[in-house]
């Protein structure tokens, strides 16, 4: 029996699409079962960012409403043998599918995969109960910006009031000079308001544009930080205890340099 | 709750054993309610009567009551005490951050470009006409009620 996570945040440009793509990807190249379903009806892109675009043919909302199998509807990954994609509709809304269509499609995404992951749409309306309606647990993600953590707080009371309790946070796009500064909101602010445990913590960095771009996950990238943090995360998902990674830029790079004296 | 009630009944703060044996009566007209949980963006509560929350009030959240509200962490919402006018309503948290605090029809924000930190209980409440805050110290001979 597999499990149903949602990654949702209220805000939208904070990472799901890209945290859906980097933990589905990630989780099928430690050797899981794993399913993503684009819930962004209207606005598909998770195909665009795992670089499936070209092989889309059915649609969820063609799956809820019985115009072809689910089997026929979902995507093989292009290098990882276990990732699937449930694309979404792009000539459609949100209305399209009703949330018990939803339970019902998580249900049987269920019997055959150990992870659904579920791209939800930024928005607190019908995309994001649809999105929600059959999750067993909920990421949310968040930038160090006010409005991303004040939509976070608001997401996670409408989550708990969806019975989906003890959401998971991911904190997005963090620059550590600027923390050190003063200048953005720390780790330590952010868990002060939102109250939830944290799963991971995601560096700024230039590669995460440049992989989405190339629609390949960041989390293959094995030299990049945002790589490594998505990994860390995954391992977290599956129980593994992994410390947080220092913010720090270049930490290692920095001590290096302070071994063979040039800082 | 009696020892809060208390509070609101008596001019002095009695000890908490006094308050349940003295007059059980007076305390029961009093209407409170209990929110065992953080008030996120979002959520309001409005109630006739105090409200006491076990948890944090959150940037975003909403807590108006005609009579007192206390907070049992951070209060950084919007906070209404006394809504039905009354102008002896107080409101007290462990950490008072408000966004924005009224009492009765009076309406305070925090002074901007001023970050406020605050680590010990205060209480907001009217003194001559004014939202005054002041440090919360529970001893037995403080004056609530004039």
């Amino acid at each position: 029996m597999g499990e149903v996570i949602v990654v949702t945040s209220g805000k939208g440009g904070v990472g799901k699409t890209t945290t859906t793509a980097n933990i589905g990807a990630g989780l099928a190249s430690m050797g899981k079962k794993v399913v993503l379903v684009d819930a962004d009806i209207g606005l598909r892109n998770l195909d665009v960012v795992l670089g499936l675009e070209n092989r889309i043919v059915y649609d969820i909302v063609d799956v809820t409403s019985g115009n072809c199998r689910l089997r026929q509807a979902l995507i093989k990954d292009k290098r990882l043998e276990g990732l699937h994609l449930l694309p979404a509709a792009q000539t459609k809304d949100k209305t399209a599918v009703s949330p018990d269509q939803m339970r019902e499609l998580c249900t049987e995404l269920k019997k055959d995969f150990d992870y659904i992951i579920i791209d939800c749409p930024a928005g607190i309306e019908q995309g994001f109960r649809n999105a929600v309606a059959g999750a067993d647990k909920a990421i949310v993600v968040t930038t160090p910006e006010v409005s991303a953590v004040r939509d976070a707080d608001r997401i996670i009371g409408l989550l708990e009031a969806a019975e989906l309790r003890d959401p998971k946070l991911i904190i997005n796009r963090i620059r550590p000079k600027m923390v050190r500064q003063g200048d953005m909101m720390s780790i330590d602010d952010i868990i002060d308001i939102l109250a939830v445990d944290l799963i991971g913590i995601i560096p700024e960095d230039d590669m995460i544009v440049i992989t989405t771009n190339r629609g390949e996950p960041v989390v293959l990238d094995l030299g990049s930080r945002s790589g490594l943090a998505y990994r860390n995360i995954n391992r977290r998902i599956l129980g593994e205890d992994v410390p947080l990674m220092s913010i720090e830029e270049d930490g290692f790079f920095r001590r290096l340099r302070k071994i063979i004296g040039l800082s | 709750m009696a020892f809060l009630k208390g509070i609101n009944n008596h001019g002095n703060l009695p000890y908490p054993g006094h308050a349940l044996a003295a007059d059980q009566d007076d305390l029961t007209d009093e209407n409170t309610i209990l929110i065992q949980r953080t008030l996120r963006s979002g959520q309001i509560v409005r109630y006739d009567g105090n409200i006491v929350v076990l948890g944090d009030v959150n940037p975003g959240a909403e807590i108006s009551a005609t009579g007192n509200i206390i907070v049992m962490g951070a209060l950084r919402g919007v906070v209404h005490a006394g809504a039905g006018g009354d102008e002896n309503a107080i409101v007290l948290a462990f950490r008072l951050q408000p966004t924005q605090l009224r009492i009765s029809n009076h309406i305070t924000r925090p002074p901007d470009n001023e970050a406020i930190e605050t680590d010990h209980p205060e209480m907001a409440r009217i003194r001559d006409g004014v939202v005054t805050i002041e440090v919360f110290q529970a001893t037995a001979e403080r004056q609530v009620r004039a």
